[in-house]
């Protein structure tokens, strides 16, 4: 089951700023997915429009497969917003106690699991201060405690550790992981890449409102580049690699032929067989999500 | 219903936790109060010194005469209990201005809005009940009044009929109306200006056959001060005709409101 899934979903805002433009995404369940793109490449547009804040100019955006303007699709999703914005009027637990009650919990669970979560997040000793005292660290500990009320099935998260110490990325990269464990779907943007590098199951890259690449680490990674080492080359066999798109050096008798894609490796395995030529190497460099991502945004592999 | 009533009284508890809004409330009614008694402080004075002047001339004066002095003084009596009331309408209005032009819009400005929409609640839930928590306060605002009335009735020995039958309701239809035009109005254009226009948007300000008489609201009707200086009392069908007239345009400035929010991106 797709739990997001948006259909050429395109935004345009006032002033004729192309946020985003023909979105085609699924996020499968049990997902941890995380969304990523420089600034002003559309991610939150994204978000919002994913959470019904703002309304598509084109296409439409689906959360477990019900139009993201139908109220009930949010009883299972949690939100932590870029920058957690809570009145300040009101304790820590008495926050998660109205989000609690706004779920439709009774008054008994919502204070039940304001508690517990509060605790998890590590502010159960300031839970009966006010908001208005909390640092900012702290506002989004208490924004992510909110988040996992009624344990959601979905996860937004924007820019969840943008305030968080190191501590409390550790611990919240702890909370992240525990909750992919318990099968629950994550989508996560972030800046921070070793972070979702290291929780992810799959990425989009996002740029200018286009979403330029997705798939697994390993799926975009393949796709960075082969290399494939063999000796002795007949002259028609280098002639068709190279017609293939691969880039051949040769010194001596050994041959070393650079793949851009799987595409093209395949290519040349097939070549190299028609010639019976035995590749004696088959070398796959495994990028970083770095390399992946500005390899995407820059439209060239970072060396 | 349940969440739209979690949100009023959410709205509620915020509004109570705002320095500025009790000081307004509190502030307002001090200053009405304090400025009545200083108007019935002259009066008292005006009085005295007439009947002193009547003591002295007492042969000279006829019966006709003794009446129209009477009359005089109950008339400014009235004249002091309609100011109070003018007063206290007035203040209403501000403090019904403050919170329904920042009902949602401050939400918004805030950006504390995201939070609560994404949970399920739909934008009418929570407009609404940010509207219910507001008109709870001006409830509350009437209901001081009310009382600031009995006080201030009793304590100078007017008519507590008069201020009582019916002024404190018709300062919270009014008050509605105010408000959802405030709330309607913040949608679409700044808060502040939103509580200027509201306030002045009121049909009094034109005549026919201006087209806007015909459109804008009138509170003029609901404002005792006239009938207070034209020294007689509304009947009960009267009220009843304004209370149905405040909630049919309470209604259709909230219904436009619950449209426009709906449509509007939460930027």
């Amino acid at each position: 089951m797709g739990v997001i899934r948006t259909e050429d979903l395109g935004k345009t805002y006032k002033g004729g700023t192309v946020a985003l433009r023909g979105l085609d995404l699924e996020v499968k369940a049990g997902e941890v997915f995380g969304f990523l793109g420089p600034n002003g490449a559309g991610k939150s547009t994204t978000i919002q429009l994913l959470l019904n804040f703002i309304r598509p100019d084109t296409g439409s955006a689906f959360l477990f497969d019900r139009p993201v303007s139908c109220t009930e699709a949010r009883q299972r999703l949690g939100y932590l917003p870029e920058s957690v914005n809570l009145p300040g009027f009101h304790s820590g637990r008495g926050l998660l106690e109205f989000h609690g009650r706004l779920l439709g919990l009774t008054r008994e669970d919502a204070a039940r699991q304001a508690g517990e979560r509060l605790e998890r997040v590590g502010l159960g000793e300031a839970a009966g201060r006010r908001i208005s005292e909390y640092s900012q660290g702290m506002l989004q500990r208490l924004g992510l405690g909110q988040a996992l009320l009624d344990d959601p099935e979905l996860l937004i998260l924007d820019e969840p550790t943008s305030n968080l110490d190191p501590v409390a990325r550790r611990d919240f990269r702890d909370i992240l992981l525990d909750l992919k464990a318990r099968g629950t779907t994550v989508f996560i943007c972030s800046h921070i890449l070793s972070e979702v590098e290291s929780v992810c199951d799959r990425v989009a890259i996002l740029q200018q409102g286009e979403l330029k690449r997705v798939g697994t680490l390993e799926e975009l990674s393949e796709s960075g580049g082969s290399v494939v080492r063999a000796r002795d080359l007949p002259a028609a066999a280098m002639e068709a690699v190279a017609a293939a798109g691969a880039r051949l050096t040769v010194e001596g008798g050994a041959s070393t032929i650079s793949c851009a894609d799987r595409r093209v490796l395949e290519e040349v395995e097939q070549i190299l067989g028609r010639f019976g030529v035995e590749a004696e190497r088959v070398e796959t460099r495994n990028q970083s999500l770095e390399e992946i991502f500005f390899g995407a945004i820059e439209g060239q592999q970072k060396p | 219903m349940r969440t739209t009533l979690l949100i009023a009284g959410d709205s509620l508890r915020a509004l109570l936790h705002q320095r500025l809004l009790v000081v307004l409330v509190l502030g307002t009614l001090g200053l009405t109060s304090a400025a009545s008694v200083a108007m019935s402080y002259f009066t008292n004075k005006v009085v005295q010194a007439s009947e002193s002047a009547s003591e002295a001339s007492q042969d000279e004066l006829d019966e006709a005469q003794l009446e129209q002095m009477r009359q005089g003084l109950e008339m400014s009596g009235t004249l002091v209990l309609g100011g109070f009331c003018w007063f206290t309408a007035l203040a209403g209005s501000l403090v019904t201005l403050f919170i329904c032009c920042t009902a949602v819009a401050g939400d918004l400005r805030r950006g504390t809005i995201r939070m609560i929409l994404s949970r399920p609640v739909s934008r009418a839930q929570f407009l609404l009940g940010r509207f219910c928590g507001a008109a709870a306060v001006m409830l509350a605002f009437s209901a001081l009044s009310a009382a600031a009335f009995v006080i201030y009735s009793y304590g100078h020995g007017l008519d507590l009929k008069l201020a009582l039958a019916y002024a404190p309701w018709l300062m919270l239809c009014q008050n509605l109306m105010i408000g959802s035009a405030a709330l309607l109005l913040s949608l679409l254009v700044h808060p502040a200006i939103a509580g200027v226009v509201a306030l002045f948007a009121s049909a009094s300000f034109f005549s026919p056959p201006n087209p806007l008489y015909y459109i804008l609201p009138s509170y003029d009707r609901f404002n005792l001060f006239f009938l207070f200086l034209q020294g007689r009392m509304i009947s009960l069908e009267e009220i009843l005709v304004l209370t149905l007239y405040a909630l049919d345009v309470t209604a259709i400035f909230v219904l436009l409101a619950l449209w426009r929010f709906r449509s509007r991106d939460l930027l």
